[in-house]
């Protein structure tokens, strides 16, 4: 295991941020945390860091216990946090080099990762910069490249593409892949859900400080994912209509605008054809019509309504 | 290495650039030669003790001080700027404890006060040498004014930049705050002839104590006064700096 949590809280004050997580990471593995804002991801992040304490639970890191020995886990770990981090007067390749002798890396090594880095992402251009000149997304991007100046075991990234262009985003993501393969674990947070479903061996889904499900990309799709949703567009509004659909068994209402309807179903096709029946008894007019599979988008967008609900 | 040598290296590298090293160097040089030359016509000589000193001596030993108090900047910038650019956090998150951060800066105050001492020493001895009355003390005076010095504004300079959240208020409140120590101190004027309000703030600032032991370590004006400011030194830079460990410390992520 890389990563084993249990019952993991923490609170600032009267809010918690972190509400009891337990966590298995095995080696290897990319392992994508997705929650909206203030779900509580960058908390478990500095949780699992040991940035800072929790209130509550217990941490094991690469076997090591991250309450009792928070320092002999940083040494085998990588972190880029979501906030920007810089040296703004160190030029690209200078801050790139001094990091790596921040971790003790060997003078030949240092230059050896510098130039393979800026190479890697990209950095050619603007290796004489300076940080404080660089735009945001340039800056975004040193700070990744950093944290590959040395060694380590396993690596936490918080939203790390936030500010890249599309070609450097899939770059990363093939870099990180590639990290993987060769036996690095990755604890990757995210709100892009194409990213996670990309990059991720496993997802798990977190809101308010508490994780709603975790499996595997796939799995999360056929879990949730028997379900299809339906579209009806009207052309015009009828306003007995939802109260019929309501009617039928197994029929979610998942959007209505009067015109435009959205329904989900795990029993799609026998909703669609009382649907139609619905509509052809009482004529109405229709425009439009679809049924399709459910996204992992809309899956991630339902679990996080349904735990926003005032009932929850 | 040892990470807190690690840390000093990196300090070291991100404070050395040009602009700073231009102000601790060249202010200094332009102060002494053209106030100190300036002056002399105002000011004939300073008695310090029983020994009489031009101007621009006095002026360069003066310097020596303010010197040491400039440089501890450093730290309050280094401290300011990692908070402000997501470095503190990054380095708490890597091989680093908190420990090793705040040692690593207090070296490099000691480091750079040291070499700021230096460099003016060297600078202004051409201007103090007829004067000088060099002695088994002067060295260890010079090093003892450095350190406890460097120490003692430095943790002024760490206590301001934990305190401050707002984006533009350290290098106004630190500029403004040394401003004042420079001013009402005996480091560019002696003290005699002085109005008394300005005389008693002048021995309510470190800076005065500071210059008044490198004066008695470089012209052999050492006494029981002498003494009791440095005792008074070391107590204020002991106090100051449990106190921006503390603070450092807590400081919240
Ligand atoms: N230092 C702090 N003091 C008080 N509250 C905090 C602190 N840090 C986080 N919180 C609160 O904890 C909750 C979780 O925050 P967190 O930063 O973990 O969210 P997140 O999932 O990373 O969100 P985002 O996608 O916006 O980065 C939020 O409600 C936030 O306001
Ligand atoms: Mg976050």
């Amino acid at each position: 295991m890389s990563i084993k949590s249990r019952s993991l809280f923490k609170s600032y004050g009267d809010l918690v941020a972190v509400n009891g997580i337990d966590l298995d990471i095995g080696s290897g593995k990319i392992f994508g945390f997705l929650g909206p804002n203030g779900a509580g991801k960058s908390t478990t992040i500095k949780l699992l860091t040991t940035l800072v304490p929790p209130s509550r639970g217990s941490i094991e890191i690469l076997g090591i216990d991250a309450i009792k020995n928070p320092l002999d886990v940083r040494k085998r770990i990588g972190v880029v946090l979501q906030q920007p981090s810089y040296e703004p007067n160190l030029s690209v390749e200078k801050s790139l080099e001094k990091y790596g002798m921040m971790w003790d890396v060997d003078k030949k090594t240092r230059k050896q990762r510098t130039d393979e880095l800026i190479d890697v992402f990209d950095l050619g251009e603007i290796r004489k910069k300076k940080n404080e000149d660089l735009s945001i997304g340039q800056r975004r991007r040193v700070q990744v490249a950093r944290e590959f100046m040395h060694e380590m075991d396993l690596l936490f990234m918080d939203e790390p593409t936030v500010g890249l262009d599309p070609s450097a985003r899939r770059n990363l993501l093939d870099y990180l892949k590639d990290k993987a393969k060769a036996g690095l674990t990755i604890f990757y947070t995210t709100h892009v859900l194409t990213e996670a479903e990309y990059l991720c061996d496993e997802i798990a889904v977190i809101n308010k400080g508490k994780i709603l499900a975790v499996d595997t990309p796939d799995q999360l799709k056929s879990t949730f994912g028997q379900e299809k949703t339906i579209k009806i567009h009207l052309a015009n509004k009828y306003d007995d209509l939802i109260g019929l659909l309501l009617g039928i068994s197994g029929c979610r209402i998942e959007f209505d605008t009067g015109t435009n309807i959205i329904i989900q179903s795990s029993k799609a096709e026998i909703v669609l054809s009382q649907v139609l029946s619905i509509l052809i008894e009482n004529n109405i007019l229709i425009e439009d019509l679809s049924a399709m599979p459910t996204t992992l988008e809309e899956i991630f967008l339902r679990m996080v309504k349904d735990t926003n609900a005032p009932n929850n | 290495m040892h990470p807190t040598i690690r840390l000093v290296n990196r300090n070291l590298t991100i404070s050395l650039n040009p602009g700073f090293v231009v102000w601790q160097v060249m202010f200094p040089i332009v102060y002494i030669f053209v106030a100190g030359f300036a002056y002399t016509t105002l000011i004939d000589s300073v008695k310090l003790g029983d020994v009489s000193l031009d101007y621009p001596a006095f002026i360069a030993s003066g310097m020596i001080g303010f010197n040491i108090m400039n440089s501890t900047l450093v730290s309050g910038i280094i401290i300011w700027n990692d908070r402000r650019h997501g470095m503190f956090e990054q380095i708490l998150v890597g091989p680093f404890k908190r420990s090793h951060y705040i040692l690593s800066n207090v070296y490099t105050i000691a480091i750079v006060g040291l070499i700021s001492a230096t460099l003016i020493t060297s600078i202004g001895f051409p201007l103090f040498f007829k004067s000088t009355h060099f002695n088994l003390l002067t060295i260890p005076f010079l090093i003892f004014a450095s350190v406890v010095g460097s120490i003692l504004f430095g943790s002024i300079a760490s206590i301001i930049s934990t305190r401050l959240r707002s984006s533009e208020g350290f290098n106004v409140i630190i500029n403004t705050v040394f401003l004042f120590f420079a001013f009402v101190s005996t480091a560019f004027y002696p003290a005699q002839g002085t109005p008394e309000p300005l005389a008693t703030g002048f021995y309510l600032n470190p800076l005065t104590y500071l210059v008044d032991i490198i004066r008695a370590g470089i012209f052999g004006t050492f006494n029981e006064f002498v003494m009791l400011e440095m005792i008074v030194l070391v107590s204020v830079a002991a106090t100051l700096f449990v106190i921006a460990i503390k603070l450092l410390t807590k400081l919240d992520l």
